[in-house]
């Protein structure tokens, strides 16, 4: 198993840097405008909040691969961190950060408001599932990453035909003391999944849930650990980290939920001021492309394009009925939600 | 010629001609004060500055917390309302409260390992030793999270090993031990916090000599009650030295708290403080909040010099003591089966849980001979990435141990011999970045560091600038405590003789504490080397360390690597301890060493 994963990977590799041969001589002109001034420019740094680092750097290689010439160097912390730094950054008039990367839509509003961030829709967009094109309709910022909250179980504990196949069925009493989440006053993806569900069966979701006295970690990927250690059975989890292991042999399958899966998108944005504006642009371009989703797919992450395939035991965005609160709901329902989890659940 | 005298005899290991330079040649001695008129002593250079290194070090994210307690997260303008934000709330009041009922229980435990594992360690003929020391500081390296993640493996109240093993002894329904409750939470974090106490106990204890402890027997006292009548109050400096860390490290930690405190509902202030980086950002409340931490670690240095007052704790005089080991008789395998216990459940047990993993291709499996690889350690080896993650951990940490150890040694010295007038205001300054949550000292240090004119981001200098801040208070804490024990007549027998302040520090003070500074140097290299909360803020593509790799390897569910990667750390760890004691040698107080 091991070692086919790593012969693929290898695979992988080689196909993709065949793929950045042959796409070479595809570029549109704007594109070759673009690596042109970009080349000039020779470096691209990115603030990533998203994925870990051995991925960003896969991407950062791909990307020289691809344009030759242009030095990327991809920084992975936490959002709240890159969030923090970009801010700090601002305020001493030195931008490090070409291209920001969050898991959090509302420090895109917020950069955006301040108008901090820089106009830019990529050619590439347009090739995107449609559930995730277009997050800001004025263009500043765009989807990269998309974390999947799904039902996940343990294999070995439950049995396919008694996991739970929708949201509602979570809060069946059968799960008491066998359910596990994170928070959403520590995990954003947590945090949104309390405005869908909120907004689709109303609060008492969760006071249904703290009936069953439920394991509550911090992030979203705890209930991987938690579940693989046999603590608890079902969750609420994130597809990719359950996918990732349950491709090593660990007893985890995920259910993506019949009435609809959430999706909660994390956008790229260029920073205002930066000191390599073409090369954060052409960058832009590459996140929003092919490549970009194969290399996400090859992690277990979810592709963003239609034209490249999910991983195994995944689904593709166009299948699994995505949907997401809007951008406003979040905003104004997050905050007031902290406080009601703090009630519901005492912590 | 009377210093080059005087060195080899100091670390040659006897202590008696410490008299010896009273041969000194009259015209030497004649000339040395008249020479430093003119010249400036090469001494005050040094001390005055590395104060004003310590000041822009320490006082400059210092300053910019407190500065911006006050200030408005929106307009920047001069308020209070941060601190309405941190306090006008009950639960945050809560959380606070429990924090300091965390510490303090922390501490108390903490201290029920660590004095009789040190005094076993130290001071008896117990065997085992060397690997109860290594052990003590394999505990000390494992990463909270990783030591919490074994312990829920363990005692988890459904799935946890002990518990499974009592109900299939017993038949029982329910398991015995549930790791998810607040005394969890105190023995966990206890478990992986006592070797700060130890190390700091151990070398004191290694430093008294028997002459009181012989006067006592020979007075009639029990060697039971010598213990605890002369033995353990010579050495009180250094324990309560190793509580305050220990009090200030805990209320400050997030890992465990985050692991174990979390799903058991335990509200306390670091879970809190971190909702403050949740969007909408308030970094400011956080300083707001973080600010009476401050005051708790004024309060806790001045109660420490209230407890040991005036009393006298010099252990270590030109006398020359010699120090024989208690011979335990049979008792001696008692002790160590305590040691053994607290090894157990701070690394054997832990490790043999995370060691399902770490040796598993998939460990949600479970133990099966198919299921076994060593492809995680191969992963770690084999990714050029992650051998550069490695390495740089290793070498920031010794760089911010030598230069932790360097400044504390010479701001203790400064503030213990008054040398100074505000030696007081310098203490406090040097113990607060210890309890400032490490994410707030980040920003200041972030702020600080990585804005014109120092423009350091990106290099190895800042994290090793970073680290030393967060960890001086270690090493200050204990070359405190170590200087505490030295008889300042042996200093001032070599001022006396025309040797400078720089001199006396450097053949007297240096080489009698040498083993003490060794310890000072693991204690800051231990931490540095699992330094979270400041790494992240600081690190670049190029300067990745260990703990951040832990949290992406924590992040997307690569448990495996994770448990591989602890149980290298730990070898590691025991390896350079088992060598470091190897070559400085036994104590030089045991003379036939």
């Amino acid at each position: 198993m091991n070692g086919a994963r790593w012969a693929s990977s290898l695979l992988a590799a080689i196909g993709l840097a065949g793929l950045a041969l042959s796409t070479a001589s595809a570029e549109t002109t704007q594109e070759k405008a673009l690596y042109d001034a970009a080349k000039k420019e020779g470096a691209v740094s990115w603030y990533s909040g998203i994925l870990d680092q051995p991925i960003c750097d896969q991407v950062g290689k791909a990307f020289q691969a691809k344009y030759p010439g242009i030095q990327v160097s991809a920084i992975k912390t936490t959002s709240q961190v890159a969030f923090q730094r970009l801010l700090q950054d601002l305020k001493a008039g030195q931008v490090q950060s070409d291209v920001f990367t969050t898991t959090d839509i509302g420090h895109m509003m917020f950069l955006k408001s301040k108008d901090q961030l820089v106009k830019y829709v990529p050619e590439n967009e347009a090739g995107m599932v449609d559930a995730v094109k277009n997050v800001d309709p004025d263009g500043y910022f765009h989807t990269s990453w998309v974390g999947i909250s799904a039902i996940v179980y343990n294999t070995a504990k439950v049995k396919p035909a008694d996991a739970p196949k929708d949201w509602p069925d979570l809060t069946d009493p059968r799960w008491k003391g066998q359910i596990t989440f994170g928070s959403p006053n520590y995990s954003g993806m947590v945090g949104v999944w309390t405005v869908a569900m909120e907004n689709r069966y109303g609060w008492d979701y969760f006071t249904k849930l703290n009936a069953l006295d439920p394991q509550i970690g911090r992030s979203i990927d705890d209930a991987v650990t938690v579940l693989n250690s046999g603590e608890r059975i079902v969750g609420m989890g994130n597809a990719a980290s359950a996918l990732r292991s349950a491709a090593k042999g660990n007893p985890l399958a995920v259910v993506y939920p019949s009435s609809g899966t959430l999706i909660v998108i994390s956008p790229s944005a260029i920073i205002k001021g930066t000191p390599h504006p073409n090369a954060a642009k052409l960058f832009m371009e590459f996140l929003t492309g092919p490549d970009y989703s194969k290399i996400l797919a090859a992690n277990f992450e979810q592709p963003l394009r239609g034209d490249v395939a999910p991983a195994a035991g995944g689904k593709s965005l166009a299948d699994m009925k995505p949907f997401a609160p809007t951008a406003d709901q979040i905003e104004k329902q997050l905050p007031p939600n902290k406080a009601k989890w703090r009630d519901t659940f005492g912590m | 010629m009377t210093r080059r005298s005087l060195a080899p005899d100091l670390t040659g290991g006897d202590l008696a001609p410490v008299a010896k330079p009273a041969v000194a040649t009259p015209a030497e001695s004649a000339a040395r004060p008249a020479r430093r008129f003119v010249t400036l002593d090469p001494s005050t250079v040094i001390w005055v500055g590395a104060t004003l290194l310590l000041v822009f070090m320490i006082v400059a994210p210092m300053a910019r917390l407190l500065f911006s307690s006050f200030q408005s997260t929106e307009t920047g303008q001069l308020t209070l309302e941060n601190y309405v934000t941190a306090y006008g709330n009950l639960r945050r009041l809560v959380g606070l409260g429990n924090s300091l009922l965390y510490g303090a229980a922390v501490v108390l435990v903490a201290t029920g390992f660590a004095v009789p594992l040190a005094w076993a360690v130290a001071r008896t003929d117990m065997p085992a030793k060397g690997l109860v020391r290594a052990t003590v500081l394999g505990a000390f390296i494992t990463p909270s999270y990783l030591g919490a993640i074994g312990w829920i493996l363990l005692a988890g109240p459904n799935a946890g090993w002990l518990n499974r093993l009592w109900m299939a002894l017993t038949g029982a329904h329910a398991g015995i031990v549930n790791v998810y409750s607040f005394a969890g939470l105190v023995l966990v974090t206890a478990l992986y916090a006592f070797p700060y106490i130890f190390v700091f106990t151990a070398d004191a204890l290694d430093r008294v000599s028997s002459e009181m402890e012989e006067a006592a027997h020979i007075l009639g006292l029990s060697p039971f009650r010598t213990i605890l009548r002369v033995t353990l109050p010579l050495v009180l400096p250094a324990i309560l030295g190793g509580a305050i860390i220990v009090f200030l490290d805990t209320v400050a930690l997030f890992g465990t708290p985050a692991v174990i405190a979390l799903p058991a509902r335990v509200n306390i202030m670091t879970l809190q403080l971190w909702q403050f980086f949740e969007f909408p950002v308030r970094a400011e409340a956080a300083a707001a909040y973080a600010v009476p931490l401050v005051l708790i670690t004024i309060a806790m240095l001045a109660l420490q010099r209230t407890i040991l007052g005036r009393k006298g704790y010099v252990s270590l005089t030109g006398k020359g003591g010699g120090r024989s080991l208690m011979r335990l008789g049979r008792l001696r395998w008692a002790v160590l089966g305590f040691c053994f216990t607290v090894c157990a459940l701070a690394v054997f047990l832990p490790y043999l849980a995370l060691a399902q993993a770490a040796f598993s291709r998939a460990w949600g499996q479970g133990f099966s001979f198919a299921n076994l690889t060593l492809g995680n350690f191969a992963y770690l080896f084999g990714e050029a990435s992650s051998r550069q993650v490695i390495l740089n951990t290793f070498i920031f940490s010794a760089a911010t141990a030598c230069l932790a150890v360097v400044l504390a040694l010479i701001v203790a010295y400064v503030v213990g011999r008054r040398l100074v007038i505000g030696g007081g205001v310098l203490a406090g300054l040097c113990m607060a970045p210890l309890v400032v949550p490490g994410i707030v000292l980040a920003i200041g240090l972030y702020a600080v560091y990585s804005a014109p004119p120092l423009m350091l981001y990106g290099t190895a200098a800042i994290l090793v600038l970073g680290f030393t801040t967060r960890f001086l208070p270690i090493a200050f804490a204990n070359c405190t405590a170590s200087l505490r024990s030295l008889n300042p007549e042996m200093e001032e027998a070599v001022r006396i003789l025309g040797g400078s302040r720089f001199v006396a520090v450097r053949r007297v003070v240096v080489p009698l504490l040498k083993k003490s500074l060794i310890g000072t140097w693991l204690l800051v290299f231990i931490p540095a080397s699992r330094e979270l909360s400041t790494a992240i803020f600081l690190v670049a593509a190029k300067t990745r360390v260990i703990s951040v790799m832990i949290l992406d390897l924590s992040e997307n569910g690569s448990f495996e690597t994770l448990a591989a990667l602890g149980f290298f750390l730990l070898g590691v760890t025991i390896l350079i301890v088992l060598a470091g004691y190897r070559l400085v040698g036994r104590d030089f107080l045991l003379r036939k060493s």
